[in-house]
This record gives structure tokens, C-alpha cells and sequence, in this order.
């Protein structure tokens, strides 16, 4: 049995609807869920908020459905790119497990696929993707190691932005040829979350294999999460920690290796 | 004789208000399915969907829906299926999701499935109880999900079903 994620939970500073979608998640069977803040830089003054910690948000986490564990919550940022500079790596992005970019033209795309230190692209699912991905970008960033992103609340929500929606992913799909892509909600709504079997059987509308879909909720987002460990640390190898005590200075603790990624088992759903 | 394959989709219908899970019946969640699938996929899926297709069960406590589709085309019915979002039922607008939690390709199987995942979801309940004696039913309950009484199987189900509701 693997473990289900959803990268994208919309943080709205309604704390009990938060709850409350957290809740409707673990019920569903996700293990792990990633609330996403959202910056557009090309907004004047807008702020990277500072990430709620897990603790912060609800007391005690939902158990997740089938195992005996609570639920994991992880905090990601996505910066919807529209000019160069929207992108600046700062120390503020240190604060998220996850980092996204959402880039609006051509150039930005090329430049998230090859240089960004990122971990997904976010496809448009809401309007027509004004460009083509061309191959050679899509390429490299699956040799990086990013992943590029589909969510399926706006085609739930609006029979316009499911055109959008499909049109896009069957786009994109065709490029990447299925690699590399994870699917998640983007929700607001408790209502607006499907379980993790539906969405792996909606992947095939998008045009994706059966066991590629599987991985697109499954192991693909596990190795979001492990690209974004390694961001953080030296290569996911080394990482340096304060310790709490005074009395010693700050020494350097090896952290465990990160295992290699596993592949998705291809099994019928 | 070479039978026809079906697939069971047994769904879970999610709501906001638990009340409101009283409403469900049978041809609400038919029409809710097909208006959908006449959305997703148009005259064929139309055309797909009315062959073999019905809902073989419904229970109202629970939420738990079983649908039958023939097994060549199943995969594509189901992907039509995120996209409700309310069903109309008893005149009423109730909205809603469909949560597969289970595919089987007979009856039984899903019925094992469904006592297994009903004993599963009071176990999930036991530490929300608040008074003692709620705790002792939750607990007398979970020890009667068998499919021993395999023949009085549909008392055991709706059993779960009111403890469900108590809480």
C-alpha cells in the first residue's frame, strides 16, 4: 500500500476551514499535505508570509485513514513569475519545506526548467498556457530532478477551466511522457477534495499510463519532498543544526543519507 | 457460458452535515452519475454508461454507495465521477462528493471490504467518545463485525451505520 500526498492546500487565513480541510484529507487518506502560500512580487508590497508551523494550526492532527499514524503537514511557497526578478533566491524561502514557481511566459519557463533552485513548475489550469513546452526544457528539468505540477480544483469548480485544465496537462504529458508529474488539489473548500484512487483514475484523462497516474499521487510527491530536503541541506547529506545548549558551540550533525528514490510500482489500480 | 465482467466502485458519499446523508436514495445518485458522465464525455460516455450500469447499493447512514459498471469500460465512467459536486435528492440540493475507497469485481468481495472498512472507521471513532457508555457501544460494535451472521449480513451494516450517527 503506498502512501498518498497532496502538495497543494491553498492557506487561507480562515484557521477553521484549514482545519477542517486537514481533517477531510486524513479521512480521505492523505499522509502527508503541503499548505501553499502563494506570492505574486508583481503585486506591489506584498510579503513572503511567514509560514504557520504544524502545531500552530491545529493541536492535535487528524489520524490518517488506514494507518496509525497523524497526518504530516508541510508548508511550500509559490511564486507566480511574470519578470525575472520576481524570482530572487532569499533567506525567506528557507522557511518552506517546498519551494514552486509558477512562471506566465516562455523565457521564465526555460529559465524554472534549467536554473531555478526549485522544486515544482506549476502548469496554468485556469487559463489557456499562453507558450508551447518544448522538449529540451522539459528535458532538463526532469534530469534535475524537478517536477511539474496539475491541479484539478479549477476544473472541478468551472467546466471553462477544465478545458483549460485537460488541454494543458494532455499538452505538458505529451512532452514529458509522463515523468515527473504530480497531481494535486489547490483547494479552498473541504468539498472540493477528491480521494486519492479518483485522482489517479482522473490522471488517465489527462493522458497519463496507469502506473505513471499511480506515481502522480504516490511516490512522484515523495521525491518532491526529498528534492526539497536536499535544497535545504548540503545534497540531503550533511546538515547544519543550532544546538539548544549554550555551552557547546554549534557542531555539525550528519544526518542520515536520504534513501535513493523508489520508483512507483507499476501495479493495476 | 462466458459471463459478462462487471466492476464494483464502492463509493463513499462525503457531506459537510451528516444530517443531510438521510436524503440519499438510489435514483438521486443514478441521475447525479449519469448527468455527469453525459458532462465528462458526452453522447458516448452516454451511450457507455447505459449499458449495465446501476447503483446496487445504498446505505443512508453510512454514506456508502456501491455502483455497478461493466468492466470494459469502468475506468472511463469513473473519471467522470470527481466532477459532482451535489446530488439532487427528495427535492433537495445536497452537496457533496464521491470518494472511491474500494474496486471490486463481485459483490462479495466488496462486502468483505466493507465490514473490514466499517470496523475500521469505529475503531477511528473510539477516541473522539466522550461518555463511557458511548465508548462501551463503540467497543460491543467493533467485536460484532464479523461475516460470521453472513446470512443477517445487512442488520450488521445497518448496526454500524446508527452507531455512526451517534457520535
Amino acid at each position: 500500500m503506498s502512501v498518498y500526498m497532496d502538495l497543494n492546500i491553498i492557506a487561507i487565513s480562515d484557521k477553521k476551514r484549514l482545519q477542517n480541510i486537514i481533517e477531510t484529507a486524513a479521512h480521505l487518506g492523505y499522509s502527508t499535505v503541503a499548505i501553499n502560500y502563494v506570492v505574486e512580487p508583481q503585486q506591489k508590497k506584498q510579503q513572503i508570509p511567514k509560514p504557520l508551523s504544524a502545531s500552530e494550526l491545529c493541536e492535535k492532527l487528524p489520524i490518517v485513514q488506514g494507518k496509525s499514524r497523524p497526518i504530516k503537514v508541510l508548508n511550500r511557497l509559490t511564486v507566480v513569475a511574470t519578470e525575472a526578478s520576481h524570482f530572487r533566491p532569499s533567506s525567506e524561502y528557507k522557511n518552506f519545506d517546498i519551494l514552486a514557481v509558477y512562471p506566465k511566459t516562455e523565457k521564465l519557463f526555460h529559465a524554472a526548467c534549467m536554473t531555478y533552485d526549485v522544486d515544482i513548475i506549476s502548469i496554468a489550469t485556469t487559463e489557456k498556457q499562453p507558450f508551447y513546452c518544448k522538449r529540451s526544457p522539459v528535458n532538463g528539468a526532469i534530469e534535475r530532478g524537478v517536477f511539474f505540477e496539475i491541479s484539478y480544483t479549477a476544473a472541478i469548480r468551472d467546466s471553462t477551466m477544465k478545458k483549460y485544465t485537460i488541454a494543458n496537462a494532455i499538452n505538458l504529458v505529451d512532452v514529458c511522457k509522463g515523468k515527473n508529474v504530480i497531481l494535486t488539489s489547490g483547494v479552498e473548500n473541504p468539498l472540493e477534495l477528491r480521494g486519492p484512487y479518483d485522482i489517479a483514475n482522473l490522471g488517465l484523462v489527462f493522458g497519463l499510463s496507469e502506473g505513471d497516474a499511480k506515481a502522480a499521487v504516490s511516490t512522484n510527491c515523495r521525491s518532491v519532498i526529498l528534492h526539497g530536503e536536499t535544497r535545504m541541506t548540503a545534497l540531503g547529506i550533511i546538515h547544519m543544526m543550532m544546538k539548544k545548549k549554550k555551552s557547546q558551540p554549534p557542531i555539525e550533525q550528519p544526518e542520515e543519507e536520504t534513501p535513493a528514490v523508489k520508483r512507483a510500482k507499476t501495479e493495476t489500480l | 457460458m462466458v459471463r459478462l465482467k462487471a466492476r464494483y466502485l464502492l463509493c463513499e458519499v462525503c457531506v459537510s452535515d451528516s444530517s443531510s446523508l438521510q436524503l440519499l436514495e438510489e435514483r438521486g445518485i443514478y441521475q447525479a452519475v449519469r448527468a455527469a458522465v453525459v458532462k465528462a464525455h458526452g453522447e458516448y460516455g452516454a451511450a457507455r454508461f447505459s449499458i449495465g450500469s446501476s447503483v446496487a447499493y445504498v446505505n443512508a447512514y453510512t454514506g456508502v454507495v456501491m455502483l455497478r459498471f461493466r468492466k470494459v469500460h469502468y475506468q472511463l465512467l469513473w473519471s467522470a465521477l470527481p466532477f459532482i459536486t451535489s446530488i439532487w435528492s427528495q427535492g433537495k440540493k445536497v452537496q457533496c462528493f464521491f470518494n472511491c475507497i474500494h474496486v471490486g469485481g463481485t459483490i462479495r468481495t466488496c462486502q468483505k471490504f466493507l465490514v473490514r472498512y466499517g470496523r475500521q472507521q469505529l475503531c477511528r471513532m473510539l477516541p473522539h467518545c466522550k461518555t463511557e457508555a458511548e465508548k462501551q457501544e463503540v467497543r460491543r460494535a467493533v467485536l460484532s463485525c464479523s461475516l460470521q451472521k453472513f446470512n443477517v449480513d445487512d442488520e450488521g451494516d445497518d448496526d454500524e451505520g446508527s452507531e455512526e450517527e451517534e457520535t
